[in-house]
């Protein structure tokens, strides 16, 4: 049992402080009317600067770009400070329910967000704003496989050995495919049965790439015939002229959310309840359906037209979202596991 | 002396040219530069001994899920390093690449700021231009220019296809790597042997020459022992880079090819796991030091 004395309170409180000194902004008190959005960059903090910023009048919006870990690492490293450097934080859903679980994490107030009663309901969690989404799904190249495979079992055939491809980063959701389609349920990431079907790919030559971009790259250059990735991106990738094309996993494709949460310690709950809701607002949803190719997460947001048609859903497909209060309490056995044994040679 | 051979007649002449005699330190000298070093030495003290402490605390701390560290005193991560497998391989391959890395550096620096050094002519400092030129691209976007030459399809791959009819994938290989650090390296490697070569005066191999010694024998007996405190330094130097290389491994060595500091990375920010993050910052950083300051030794030696 840890010692939990004041005298050691205070301790831990000095060590938080100074591990998180080096990650302060300089930030003024008088600046209520100041947003710091910590965001990834790219296409996604372009379109939050083009299309959600405008919604927000009188509000100057600071983004602080970098990658989701660092992020995170930020908002741990600031738990103990009465006042955090950042007002929203983009996470993926996996990541906000762990910060959530942590108690990093301002309740959302529905009474200041009105646009989360818009939320899909399979969507809805208590402190994670979901911003867009996603279906993991299995690409092919079609001008090098002719009868695209329907299910993970599929990629198992000898003749894609050494011709499938995943990201290194995307481990847990690559795990949760293998977990559903080894004991039919997507949360059993550690059930023996989803190790040994993760290793029976690895064993047919998976190629593990270090960025997701590469996977696109892997199918372009014909390294890799078959994968795992988003659906968004097989769109992006189409937009790109790279001959990919993606189909649906018969037993169920787990879902891929980003979106936003708000720390206890944000120095401004008001304009960031303010910037979630203009995220959330159908106008600027559809602008990133448009250049990303992921789903509005919100269903007052119906997508038309060509756009409309093109990131249609089948009837038939089945969509599995995670439960995040299971799968967050696995996600550091399930990272040691792969990578001690399925990013070993 | 008559019985002496050439070469240690040569040495002590040599080593009297190249090295000047120190000064005698007139008083009141040394008070003033300690009073000029102190702030430094104190800002030194603050910006890099005050987190290195915070970071071995933080080693002795517990790991948890929901609270991130629960503060104990413990040596589980320390133990969980070194009796795994899985981690000591890592160490092992780090290593392995290191001084694979340095030896290339050196064979291959060597004889390029040997040559520099020598050099006459007005295009040296172009030459040195273009030897830095490197370092003012991003580490990282070097080593994109390196996985496309390396990937499949690029241009070993096409190039060893069309000439063999067999693909030649180096992308997410030891030797892709080794081939992204010795780039990194080798211009601090030539730039510091290089600079210690400056300070050898040619004389001294033209007398070696009237002597009769061979170009060789001249390299061997005359340059080498007065460059090799620069050698070693670049080699140390050289060392340190690949222990510590990052974007290198990540980028040319895929998910597939470990070594520390991505590992190290990986348990930071994947994890959260920031007690064994330390820990394994802190071996990587005791190893360099101990690796370095043993062959420091052994050159003082010699």
């Amino acid at each position: 049992m840890a010692d939990r004395s004041p005298l050691l309170t205070t301790r831990r409180a000095l060590i938080g402080a100074a591990a998180a000194l080096p990650l302060l902004h300089a930030r003024p008190s008088y600046a209520d009317e100041q947003v710091v959005v910590g965001t990834w960059g790219g296409d996604y903090a372009n379109l939050l600067r083009d299309n959600v910023e405008p919604l927000l009048k009188g509000i100057t919006i600071v983004t602080d770009i970098g990658d989701e870990d660092p992020r995170v690492a930020k908002l741990y490293a600031q738990r103990r400070l009465p006042r955090g450097s950042v007002d929203v934080a983009c996470v993926q859903a996996v990541r906000g329910n762990e910060l959530s679980t942590s108690g990093l994490l301002e309740p959302l107030d529905a009474t200041k967000v009105p646009n989360l009663a818009h939320l899909h309901p399979f969507l809805r969690t208590d402190n994670f704003a979901p911003h867009i989404y996603s279906l993991q799904v299995l690409i092919h190249n079609p001008a090098t496989v002719s009868e695209p495979p329907k299910t993970l079992t599929d990629l198992l055939d000898p003749k894609y050995k050494g011709k499938i491809g995943v990201g290194n980063g995307n481990y847990f959701y690559v795990m949760m495919a293998c977990a559903l389609a080894a004991t039919g349920d997507a949360n059993k990431v550690d059930d023996p049965a989803a190790r040994a079907m993760a290793t029976k790919h690895n064993d047919n030559g998976l190629r593990l790439y270090s960025s997701t971009d590469a996977i696109g790259a892997g199918i372009k250059s014909g390294e890799i015939d078959v994968g795992i990735m988003w659906l968004a991106r097989v769109h992006m990738w189409q937009g790109a002229g790279i001959p990919v094309k993606a189909t649906f996993f018969s037993e169920g494709n787990v879902l891929y959310v980003a979106g936003m949460v708000v720390p206890k310690n944000a120095p401004n709950k008001a304009g960031a309840y303010a910037y979630l809701n203009a995220m959330l607002e159908p106008a600027a949803q559809t602008k990133f359906a448009e250049r990303m190719g992921y789903l509005p997460t919100v269903d007052n947001d119906k997508l038309t037209g060509p756009l409309g048609e093109q990131l249609a859903l089948p009837g038939d497909v089945k969509m599995v979202p995670p439960d995040y209060g299971i799968v967050g309490k696995l996600q550091s056995t399930t990272s040691e596991w792969w990578n001690k044994t399925m990013t070993r040679s | 002396m008559v019985e002496q051979d050439h070469d240690s007649l040569l040495m002590p002449d040599s080593a009297a040219l190249a090295v000047p005699r120190a000064r005698p330190r007139q008083r009141g000298q040394g008070g003033a530069a300690s009073a000029m070093l102190g702030p430094a030495s104190l800002f030194v003290a603050l910006a890099l001994v005050a987190p290195l402490l915070l970071l071995l605390r933080y080693s002795l701390n517990r790991y948890d899920a929901v609270e991130l560290m629960i503060e104990t005193v413990t040596g589980a991560n320390y133990a969980r390093f070194v009796s795994d497998p899985f981690y000591l391989g890592v160490l092992r391959t780090t290593l392995g690449v290191a001084v694979a890395t340095t030896a290339l550096c050196l064979l291959l620096g060597v004889p390029l700021a040997y040559r520099l050094a020598r050099m006459t002519s007005r295009w040296k400092g172009a030459l040195m231009l273009a030897l830095i030129l490197p370092l003012f691209i991003g580490n990282t976007v070097r080593m994109v220019g390196w996985m496309i030459l390396f990937a499949h399809g690029g241009l070993v791959d096409g190039l060893v296809t069309k000439l063999t009819g067999h693909g030649f994938e180096l992308m997410y290989t030891a030797t892709a790597v080794i081939c992204g650090i010795v780039s990194v390296n080798l211009p601090f490697v030539v730039l510091t042997i290089q600079s210690t070569m400056e300070t050898i005066d040619p004389r001294i191999e033209e007398a070696a020459e009237s002597l009769g010694a061979t170009p060789v024998r001249r390299f061997r007996r005359v340059v080498w022992p007065l460059a090799l405190p620069g050698v070693a330094t670049a080699g140390i130097l050289c060392f340190i880079l690949a222990m510590n290389a990052y974007a290198t491994p990540f980028l040319l060595g895929g998910p597939r090819f470990q070594m520390m500091a991505p590992l190290l990375y990986w348990e930071f920010s994947t994890n959260n796991n920031w007690p064994f993050a330390s820990a394994i910052a802190l071996i990587l950083m005791a190893t360099t030091l101990v690796l370095t300051a043993t062959s420091g030794v052994l050159l003082a030696r010699r």
